[in-house]
């Protein structure tokens, strides 16, 4: 089974969550972890991991460079660059290599043939580890500037699905990116289940309503998870979300210090404080999640 | 990754009446962005005649933040080509230059369109030879918003539509949309990463104010934004937010690594929370953590003049 956690929103709780999640499940069934949020990966930070045994560069993401020898200083490019990406720089037509999409519109309506290439760079990098834990990680980094692709991500659990088979893994859990755009559909998509996590508060209920949608668009059964409960006791907008949908609510947990706690000792907090509140209730979605999604 | 450094021709901002821009940013989501960047705005409105714009097309929330509704929606619609197949000579060149692989082809070489790939570039009208063969075709991608707050500054927001994947466009309109406005100074909230969109966001800043929060992960990732303003030779400052809640050495170490100031803590405050949920600038109660604001703004407004 594929697992996904996504909230639209960052910063609710999407790590805590997977990484209490993971390391509750982790004796009792053969899960294999992938972080999906390439432009902040924090799974490894959580899990404590030192090494990669294994790590693989990802080029395919293109930026356009031009020849300023061949150049004849027309400004057709920056006139048809769909995302102005090229400006005049000391007279020389210059492309943003950390902004440019790699379409290649440039290399096309220049009239001077072979002054506009298109380059291969890297992207990024997927890496793969086991954990102290004894189950693997798949990881990624996206370089800086790069296009987000939501080809990383699925490259990502590509070599998940390979590793699942080799050594037999029951379970993918994938730990989203925020946002809903190319890494997040990327996540979503093929997963059997989505977690959804939110906060109590109207930006938090907002990214939820869209993530939802994307989640709906792959016809994926999805659970919510309300992190940081107490922080609003006047706002139910949440549970009148989740009652209207018909979204199954997996569970509550209260603001805990001992959740930014835990991220300094890199634990999941259930581990790190196994008896504060937020780790009781984790302990309780963890079942849950085995009784109501694994046993499916 | 030198390249672009030629960008910034000038290392100061500049006091010639020409457009000053700031951007708010962090790498990690979550950290508070949106609340430094609508209270720094708010803050800076007495200053400057400015507009802040929400950037983070993916989860736009300062409308949310300030207490407003999204007004005067204006839809971003894409390019994708509409092919006439009475035209269309089957040479497959449209499906050859698309990087993004969203044309396919039959046997015969007649080509399909997989709209969602398709990023609405243009590439496959360039390129092909027959004219007429590829019509002008529409794609909505999101909107773009501009909001009249009760605070005297416009806000321009960028909204992905669910479902598309491609934020870029919508960075690009929505950015378009507030420099429109010709305003003194433009205030950009990022959002979450070191993508290509957020340079995008990032773009001709003078300054970029990292908010970041000081745990491994909030570390982390302001090593990535601190990493990306350098590319970009842009003028890094950080806040550590909810400061309380862990040890700052390793921020303080990372800061004098790139040489980026730390300008501001802010420690867990239920205030800020109570503000945040009640859409009620925190800046405007006059209490304590409004002054962390006040000298912030102060700081910019110091380095922009």
């Amino acid at each position: 089974m594929q697992i996904v956690i996504a909230s639209g929103k960052g910063g609710v709780g999407k790590s805590t969550v997977s990484s209490s999640l993971i390391y509750l499940l982790k004796d009792k069934h053969k899960i294999i972890a992938v972080d999906a949020d390439a432009d902040a990966p924090n799974l490894d930070l959580l899990f404590g991991v030192e090494t990669w045994e294994e790590k693989k560069e990802l080029t395919g993401a293109k930026v356009a460079r031009i020849n300023h020898d061949r150049c004849i200083k027309c400004g057709i490019c920056a006139e048809r660059c769909p995302y102005e990406c090229i400006k005049l720089i000391n007279g020389n037509y210059v492309v943003s290599d950390i902004t440019c999409e790699g379409c290649g519109v440039c290399a096309l309506v220049c009239p001077v043939k072979g002054t506009i290439t298109l380059e291969e760079v890297r992207s990024g990098v997927i890496k793969k580890t086991t954990t102290k834990y004894g189950f693997p990680l798949i990881s990624a980094q996206l370089d800086v500037g790069r296009p987000n692709s939501g080809k990383l991500v699925t490259e990502e659990k590509n070599w998940a699905k390979r590793i699942m088979e080799k050594q037999r893994l029951e379970h993918m859990i994938v730990d989203s990116a925020a946002g809903i755009g190319c890494q997040v559909i990327a996540s979503v998509g093929g997963a059997d289940v989505a977690i959804l996590v939110a906060e109590p508060t109207p930006a938090s209920l907002s990214d939820l309503k869209r993530i939802y949608k994307v989640v709906q668009h792959f016809r994926e059964p999805a659970y919510i998870v309300i992190n940081k409960a107490d922080l609003n006791p006047g706002f139910k907008g949440i549970h009148e979300f989740a009652e209207q949908e018909g979204i199954p609510i997996l569970g509550e947990i209260p603001y805990d210090r001992a959740i930014p706690e835990s991220m300094i000792k890199m634990k999941p907090v259930v581990e790190a404080f196994p008896d504060s509140k937020a780790s009781k209730a984790l302990k309780e979605i963890a079942k849950t999640v085995e009784e109501e999604i694994l046993k499916k | 990754m030198h390249m672009h450094k030629i960008f910034k021709v000038l290392g100061k901002p500049n006091n010639r009446g020409e457009e000053m821009q700031i951007a708010v940013s962090g790498g990690k989501g979550g950290t508070g962005k949106s609340t430094i960047a609508i209270n720094l705005a708010i803050a800076l409105k007495e200053h400057f005649d400015l507009v802040l714009a929400d950037l983070d097309v993916e989860a736009p929330n300062d409308h949310l933040l300030l207490g407003v509704e999204l007004q005067n929606e204006s839809p971003v619609n894409s390019f994708i080509p509409h092919f006439d197949y009475s035209k269309c000579i089957r040479c497959k060149k449209c499906a050859e230059v698309c990087e993004e692989n969203a044309i396919i082809t039959m046997r015969d070489g007649t080509p399909f369109l997989m709209p969602t790939l398709c990023s609405g570039c243009r590439a496959c009208e360039i390129v092909c030879p027959v004219h007429g063969a590829i019509l002008e075709g529409q794609k909505l991608m999101g909107y773009t918003y501009e909001t009249q707050t009760p605070y005297e500054f416009p806000l321009v927001t960028g909204k992905l539509l669910e479902g598309e994947e491609r934020a870029m466009p919508i960075v690009v309109a929505a950015k378009r949309r507030a420099k429109k406005l010709n305003k003194e100074l433009l205030v950009v909230d990022t959002a979450a990463g070191t993508s290509n969109t957020v340079s995008k966001a990032l773009e001709d800043s003078q300054l970029i104010i990292a908010v970041t929060e000081p745990t491994p992960l909030g570390l982390h990732d302001l090593g990535l934004i601190l990493e990306l303003a350098k590319i970009m030779d842009i003028e890094a400052w950080i806040i550590i937010n909810r400061s309380d809640l862990g040890p700052k050495e390793p921020i303080k170490e990372l800061a004098e690594k790139y040489s980026a100031k730390i300008v501001g803590e802010i420690p867990y405050s239920e205030r800020i929370i109570k503000s945040y949920v009640e859409g009620k600038p925190i800046i405007l109660t006059g209490c304590e953590e409004s002054e962390i604001f006040r000298g912030l703004a102060k700081k910019v407004i110091k380095y922009l003049r």
